[in-house]
């Protein structure tokens, strides 16, 4: 099927979201289609996180829309929060469960009563049947998002929203967790993801949008805008040798830090 | 994960079950939780026992009220806003978990445990004050507890709504903790004269104290009972008004 017959699982429509006098997200949209990996890519501050948070039915936008399977977050948050499997940026679960605790706790929370031999085998399928019984804190980097993972997925979702899935992680867990992502997809799930890293924006993602100051940038696949901003003297400015992706990101979005 | 998969929007009952389930685990696993709810009364029976500072319906209402005050106060408030900083609540909510329902199994249980204290406080203060109860007293114990829980619940979800830090919820809490309890035993003596004793029965400590020494049949009820239940309902109303109103679910 090719990607101009593939329906729209995620539309966000010329989003706004302010904060006090702030505006956060200034009328942003893009859409994402069923079986897509999605790359939300944009420097600290530029809207990331607030767009997943309008997605995820937690902050309300000044104006625009946005569909999740054909249901709104801003009027039906339940229904769309079902749909959804949220890893968040700093995931935090109950401090005195184990993970198996934990486990079974948000599968009845997106409606699955799983006996104990089901829960063992969902630990079991990401490498965590022997942690059982160990808090989340007590876990290693990797074994924390494996597990974060596992609780975003434990309906199966058919929409994947993952905050900066692989910061902090060694160069093993990362490609453990692309390898998840991809094999994700391959099931016909769709995932966004937001990431500072251009090497997993061009390693798993099939389009990517660059954004800042809340403002789309640059929407496509990852070589289609390096082919597409190859000669834009912003682009040029900042390369060293052949243009990458990374050079398109710090042409379009500037080189100045951001807090 | 597949494109197919339903989504269908879980029961209401398996969610609070699995929520309650939860909450339930957390309060029995935290040392914090079993010291201020079961040991710290005990502790107030034990030590006014030994300075015979009261008649023993008094004592076991007081120690029960202070149970009640410290588990709201410092602990349920406590629990609430690490949480929120910590983003626990942050993880529930992008569950299809309605808000109400996740507050409502951390009240519940919370209630159900303050419950269980009161029952416990009655059975040892009667064995150390070696005084019998009927089961009629029990059940108004009962039904004061849960009054004196809701009125210490919702000043503590009236700090968690007005107040964002943890840190600064735990220090509130203590202080105020403090106060009330200062309050409740000075008002009670009449140690410091009428008026400040009639300011102590106004008190959240004061009037629980008024209700648990009435139904204890250790005065007739009249209006100074009157006095305490009213400012025990107006206090739940406004405190949750106010935690209600301004509660926040996000950390920052």
């Amino acid at each position: 099927m090719g990607d101009a017959e593939r329906p729209a699982i995620l539309e966000v429509r010329e989003l706004v979201v302010r904060y006090g006098s702030q505006t956060a997200v200034d009328g942003l949209g893009f859409s994402i289609l069923r079986g897509e990996i999605f790359g939300l890519l944009g420097p600290n501050g530029a809207g990331k996180t607030t767009t997943l948070s309008v997605i995820e039915g937690l902050k309300k936008p000044v104006s625009g829309s946005v569909s999740v399977d054909g249901a709104s977050p801003i009027h039906a948050p339940l229904a769309v929060k079902a749909k959804l499997g949220v890893q968040l940026q700093a995931s935090s679960f109950q401090a005195e469960l184990t993970i198996e605790q934990l486990a079974r706790l948000h599968a009845g929370l997106y409606g699955l009563d799983l006996p104990r031999r089901a829960l063992r085998d969902r630990l079991a399928d990401v490498g965590l049947e022997q942690e059982a019984a160990k808090p989340f804190k007590k876990l290693s980097g990797g074994q924390q998002q494996r597990f974060s993972l596992m609780v975003a997925t434990i309906h199966d979702p058919p929409i994947l929203l993952l905050d900066e899935p692989t910061s902090g992680l060694d160069p093993q867990s990362r490609r453990q967790l692309w390898d998840r992502i991809e094999r994700s997809r391959e099931a016909g799930g769709s995932v966004l993801l937001t990431t500072h890293s251009m090497e997993e924006a061009q390693a798993v993602c099939d389009r990517v949008a660059i954004i800042d100051h809340g403002r789309l940038q640059a929407l496509g696949a990852p070589g289609e805008l390096v082919a597409m901003h190859r000669d834009d003297p912003r682009v040029r400015a900042v390369a060293r040798g052949d243009v990458t992706l990374e050079d398109v990101f710090i042409g379009l979005t500037g080189s100045a830090i951001r807090d | 994960m597949t494109e197919t998969a339903a989504s269908p929007m879980p029961q209401l009952g398996l969610t609070l079950r699995s929520l309650v389930r939860a909450d339930a685990t957390v309060l029995l696993r935290s040392r914090q939780a079993l010291i201020l709810n079961f040991v710290l009364p005990i502790i107030v029976l034990v030590v006014t026992n030994r300075g015979r500072f009261g008649n023993p319906g008094f004592l076991i209402g007081m120690a029960i009220t202070y149970g009640l005050l410290s588990s709201a106060l410092i602990g349920y408030s406590t629990t609430v806003a690490r949480d929120r900083e910590a983003g626990v609540f942050q993880r529930l909510r992008v569950s299809p978990t309605p808000t109400w329902a996740i507050m409502a199994s951390r009240l519940g249980v919370q209630l159900a445990t303050n419950l269980a204290v009161a029952v416990v406080v009655m059975v040892v203060g009667s064995i150390i004050h070696s005084t019998a109860f009927t089961a009629g007293d029990y059940l108004l114990i009962l039904v004061v507890s849960l009054l004196g829980a809701a009125v210490f619940l919702s000043l503590g979800q009236a700090l968690v709504g007005l107040v964002r830090s943890a840190t600064l919820i735990n220090a509130i809490g203590r202080v105020l903790y403090i106060l009330l309890i200062l309050t409740g035993i000075l008002g009670s003596t009449g140690i410091l004269g009428d008026d400040f004793k009639t300011f102590a029965s106004w008190t959240p400590v004061g009037a629980l104290i008024n209700l648990y020494s009435a139904v204890l049949n250790l005065v007739p009820w009249g209006s100074d009972e009157t006095t305490a239940l009213i400012a025990c309902l107006g206090y739940i109303v406004v405190f949750a008004g106010i935690g209600i109103r301004w509660f926040r679910w996000d950390p920052q």
